[in-house]
């Protein structure tokens, strides 16, 4: 892309790149925290206590870029960007407490192999992602982040696939289905709105490149 | 009243027998709307559930409906109709199975019969003949699981599973199994040191098909062995067949670990 060590105006956008990174590292946590619920459900159950816990401070960090957004004159990205790319990274956490939520809400026996593969695949993507927030004010080695959140996401649209046949084959419980359609279309969202987020940011690199 | 009395007067029978198995789930695969009309409007009244089907599913998704029996007319399955019937009634697990269809020969009743046909009925008939028999298959079926279960303890190391209280004891105390575990427990302590697969086991005690990824039995295979160990930590119950299944042989602690040695020093030889 040749834009490495182009840096975004910094004095402008401290607090704005701050509260990106936090987000980001706000993400990591929800992602790997969901991975683990599931690796070890039903276990460690009290995890999804600290993925709502995620899920507030998600809210909390889009309220104040928002706050910040409508102070600032001029955000160190355009206004709309800013807007898009809190609102994608508050859908990853929103959509990671949904299906962490559902594990408890109905009354999920054991976890499905396919659901613990999309959960791997949503905290790696959230790891790129949160790494790619944590370097936007230099716009340095963000790209290779961004491309693998692409990649990722094709596995995970593979691995929904497996898991969506599996559920409707010959004789498998409705309500089994039903539990796990949700929980697997939840974590799909999650990973969706990382490639969101990283689209948004790849179109902010372009802009400023 | 006498009995030439009660067989030759009008037909109100309103209420069911005492002997009547409660709530049943009733699939009725026929497309003689007259017939399916009456039959479940009469099914209703007696507070029965029923699933009227016109166009025939897969024998192994009527079997997914877990219904407790199935009034079918073969003439809407055209020449499918014995391999159909055969299907549905081979299947482990099969609801009870009352064909209701038109005249017919005594070659082509007993044929169904045999191929496993709870009962056959003539139509026209009475839907309150129909009920009792599909009552009568039923209760059949019923009384027939019970006594196929074993409620004889079985008594394997320390260990005894007790099928009358859904128990299981060492030393005379409870190691406080859920009805899965149990039912878990039962299985596998039945098949004799045979390794039950996967799939087998889910069918068996969830009473569905295991869906490809579930992890269920082998989480419920976990929480059973650590009641398990904790209460008779001496002994091994559960032992694991990769990729396959369960087998449960009870051995005492020292003879699996003699075991586990073996193995790996072969494994290493070759190695």
């Amino acid at each position: 892309m040749g834009i490495v060590g182009t840096r975004l105006r910094p004095r402008a956008g401290n607090q704005f790149f701050n509260l990106f990174e936090e987000a980001g590292a706000n993400l990591l946590r929800a992602g790997e925290l969901l991975d683990r619920l599931l690796q070890t459900w039903p276990e460690n159950a009290d995890l999804r206590r600290e993925i709502l816990i995620c899920e507030q401070d998600g809210d909390r960090i889009t309220h104040d870029l928002i706050q910040l957004l409508n102070r600032k004159v001029s955000p160190p990205v355009e206004r709309h960007d800013v807007y898009e790319l809190a609102s994608a990274l508050d859908d990853v956490v929103d959509y990671t407490e949904e299906a962490a939520d559902f594990l408890g809400l109905y009354h999920v026996e054991a976890p499905m192999e396919q659901a613990q593969q999309l959960s791997g695949v949503l905290a790696e993507c959230c790891r790129h992602l949160a790494q790619a927030l944590s370097g936007l004010s230099q716009l340095s080695d963000i790209h290779h982040h961004l491309v693998e959140v692409n990649r990722l996401e094709n596995d995970g649209d593979r691995i929904l696939r497996d898991g969506l046949a599996s559920l409707f084959a010959n004789g498998v419980d409705p309500m089994f289905v039903i539990r796990w359609k949700d929980i697997f279309e939840r974590i799909e969202q999650a990973i969706d709105a990382c490639e969101t987020a990283a689209n948004i940011l790849e179109s902010i690199v372009v802009k400023n490149a | 009243m006498d009995a030439s009395q009660a067989a030759d007067g009008p037909l109100q029978v309103h209420e069911l027998p005492s002997a009547a198995p409660a709530a049943v789930r009733l699939a009725v695969v026929d497309s003689d709307s007259g017939f399916v009309r009456v039959l479940a409007k009469r099914v209703s009244a007696v507070g029965w559930r029923t699933q009227l089907i016109a166009t025939p599913p897969p024998p192994e998704e009527l079997q997914a409906l877990r219904v407790h029996a199935v009034v079918i007319d073969p003439a809407i399955l055209a020449a499918d109709g014995w391999s159909y019937l055969e299907k549905l009634c081979s299947q482990s697990g099969a609801p009870a199975v009352i064909v209701c269809t038109g005249p017919t020969s005594v070659a082509q009743r007993v044929r169904g019969l045999r191929l496993g046909a709870d009962d056959w009925v003539t139509k026209p008939c009475h839907p309150e003949e129909v009920l009792a028999r599909i009552e009568a298959a039923v209760r059949r079926r019923r009384a027939g699981e019970l006594s196929a279960q074993p409620v004889e303890p079985i008594v394997a190391g320390e260990l005894e599973i007790r099928p009358d209280m859904f128990e299981a004891f060492v030393g005379g105390r409870a190691i406080g199994l859920t009805r899965r575990e149990f039912e878990l427990l039962h299985l596998l302590a039945g098949a004799s040191g045979r390794v039950v697969p996967r799939e087998r086991v889910y069918e068996r005690v969830w009473g569905y098909a295991m869906a490809h990824g579930d992890r269920s039995v082998d989480v419920f295979v976990r929480k059973l062995r650590k009641k398990l160990e904790d209460s008779s930590p001496g002994w091994v119950y559960l032992h694991t067949h990769f990729g396959v299944g369960y087998r449960f042989d009870p051995q005492p602690q020292e003879d699996k670990d003699e075991e586990e040695a073996a193995a790996e020093a072969t494994s290493e030889a070759k190695g």
